[in-house]
């Protein structure tokens, strides 16, 4: 952990002062500094700019980022798990030669290598059993996530452009039945 | 799992050569910086050439001729040249734009696209930081890019940035999500996240790159070729861009050197995720002809030297195959019209999302199905295409490993001091 934060640091600073920090010093030194107001102004196609440019439109993608943290976070339990459902599913092979069981039952428990022998390795049946098992809890864990996605889709919610009239049509509607 | 540090073997080496003049957090540091500044090279220089090869290519595909003075033949100085001109250029904020903010955003593009360079694995344990958990860590920090974007986008003070820089966040959310699950797929071949070991069950024929491993993997590279397509705001995705609609989206307001590190950014992150595409799926430094590489291989166990030179030759194959894909995003992008904005949503979100939810789901039972059914992982017999016969045995562990004369991991750690000479 130590040297992964370490190597960030270093990389952070390496990177931002040999790409951005020193090609600007150096440029400090050769390019004009004349600001005029005309050179500041904000671009807008050749005309003065009209109004603020922090404008407020229309979040539209306000629900698809709301599924997004949902999907991301569903996205980072499927790595852990994938690790262990592969290994899994390797162990589950019954022509695997005893080397290669004994590794990948060392990767799939998390031990020392060489920790595992000929008796305590994992058996082909006992790993399909254990991948079964893996599949049934992330098919549960991927179903709620698929109704909610597909609830998400019937909404409309994905659409970029929505249907402006057939908005419209729903609100009469309901409007027309809570009068009625 | 327990960590096998290949940046700690580099920490280890320096260690074991007895300097005694080292403080005791000395190796580590100086491993660091032996990294920094291998990695520094690989981040520039590739995104030099495919600055020159994007305008190189795009003119011919054009019938044009495009840069053919500066440095000889086919103008191949034209990015140092570029370079060495928007030096020049006045450094400009304009007036309603956030400064601090604006000045701040091509420092995040830069140092998030270059802290993600080490976790590539270049060549067989060619890696700054050779973690379990590299993909997911590379993938979190590349994405963390998006977020110069759309600061850059925002604190501009013009409309066209923010416009930009806010279709970039949107398009980035969805992106993500075939991206992460078209990333996941490979490991649930692989069972593992390390990047190294991903790369190194590749070994041997063609077919035993991922790519081929079976036709949801297969599917699954092209899901995740177009999701980094977007991810990198690279043509017909380049909606944060779009310079017929947006003048220049979030780079508007940018200009001189400033403007240019975007660029850097851009195209350093394309190679990474032409890189990281290579690990994945397409063999990373095996050249998928088994006699060649056991050729190799037997080279190197024979002569001095000889794992330094067969990690080189997998660099180089490495970096081929990182610039065939890089080429066939320029080309994708010389070729395509641009996309509308409603178009590329509806694109990841009505297709590319279940076509990789479907793909998972496929990659997953595939193997669980074949087992059951037949008894076997895989659809050819045979022992030796199981899978889980390619999975590399750990050979040291970090904390307790000496290195010894002819040691291999110790002739690993050895090459990276060689290039630093």
């Amino acid at each position: 952990m130590f040297d992964l934060a370490l190597h960030f640091l270093i990389f952070i600073i390496a990177g931002s002062v040999a790409f951005v920090l020193l090609p600007l010093l150096i440029g400090q030194f050769v390019r004009p500094d004349s600001p005029t107001p005309e050179k500041v102004a904000t671009y807008e196609c050749g005309e003065p700019t009209i109004g603020s440019s922090y404008v407020q439109f229309d979040i539209r993608f306000y629900v698809v980022a709301l599924l997004f943290i949902i999907f991301d976070v569903e996205v980072a339990f499927f790595f852990p798990w994938a690790t262990i459902f592969g290994g899994a599913t390797q162990l589950a092979d019954p022509r695997l030669s005893d080397a290669a069981r004994m590794n990948l039952t060392d990767r799939l428990f998390d031990l020392l290598p060489g920790t595992t022998t000929q008796e305590t390795m994992l058996s082909a049946s006992d790993a399909l059993q254990m991948a079964w098992t893996g599949f049934g809890d992330i098919l549960v864990f991927f179903a709620v996530l698929m109704v909610g996605f597909a609830y998400v889709w019937k909404r409309g919610d994905l659409d970029w452009v929505r249907s402006l009239i057939q908005e419209k049509k729903n609100a009469r509607e309901a409007a027309s039945k809570a009068s009625a | 799992m327990t960590p096998v540090l290949a940046a700690s073997t580099l920490t280890d080496w320096i260690d074991a050569q007895g300097i005694s003049w080292l403080p005791e957090w000395g190796p580590v540091v100086l491993a660091a910086v032996v990294h920094v500044i291998l990695l520094l090279t690989f981040f520039g220089l590739p995104a030099g050439i495919f600055i020159w090869a994007e305008r190189k290519v795009s003119a011919r595909i054009q019938d044009r001729l495009g840069p053919t003075r500066v440095g000889g033949r086919f103008g191949w100085l034209q990015s140092l040249a570029d370079g060495v001109k928007l030096l020049q250029k006045e450094d400009l904020a304009p007036a309603d734009s956030d400064k601090f903010l604006f000045r701040l955003a091509p420092y995040i593009v830069i140092v998030a696209a270059f802290c993600a360079f080490m976790f590539l694995p270049f060549s067989n344990g060619w890696t700054a930081v050779a973690m379990d958990c590299g993909l997911f860590v590379a993938l979190a920090v590349l994405s963390l890019e998006v977020l110069g974007v759309v600061i850059a986008g925002y604190s501009s003070g013009s409309k066209w940035s923010l416009f930009g820089g806010m279709r970039e966040a949107a398009q980035m959310v969805s992106y993500e999500v075939p991206l992460g699950l078209t990333a996941v797929i490979p490991v649930v071949v692989a069972g593992t996240m390390n990047l190294n070991d991903i790369g190194n069950m590749q070994q041997g024929m063609i077919w035993n790159w991922f790519v081929f491993q079976n036709p949801f993997t297969f599917l699954a590279f092209f899901v995740f070729f177009v999701a980094t397509l977007a991810s990198n705001k690279r043509a017909p995705f380049d909606l944060a861009e779009a310079e017929s609609e947006l003048v220049a989206g979030f780079i508007t307001e940018y200009s001189g050197f400033r403007w240019s590190l975007f660029f850097l950014g851009e195209y350093a992150a394309m190679f990474f995720v032409s890189a990281l595409g290579v690990v994945l799926f397409l063999g990373g430094w095996w050249t998928g002809i088994a006699p060649l590489d056991n050729w190799f291989v037997s080279i190197g166990e024979s002569c001095w030297m000889g794992d330094y030179i067969v990690r080189v030759i997998g660099m180089k194959i490495f970096l081929v195959k990182s610039a065939i894909l890089v080429c066939v995003q320029i080309w994708v992008r010389w070729t395509l019209p641009r996309l509308r904005i409603d178009q590329v949503m509806t694109t990841c979100l009505k297709y590319l999302v279940p076509i990789a939810c479907f793909l998972f789901l496929g990659v997953v039972l595939y193997p669980l199905i074949l087992v059951t059914v037949l008894g076997r992982t895989t659809l050819l017999p045979g022992s030796g295409v199981a899978m889980g016969e390619r999975v590399p045995v750990p050979v040291v562990e970090a904390h307790d490993f000496h290195p010894e004369p002819g040691d291999v991991a110790a002739e690993t750690v050895a090459a990276p001091q060689e290039e630093e000479h």
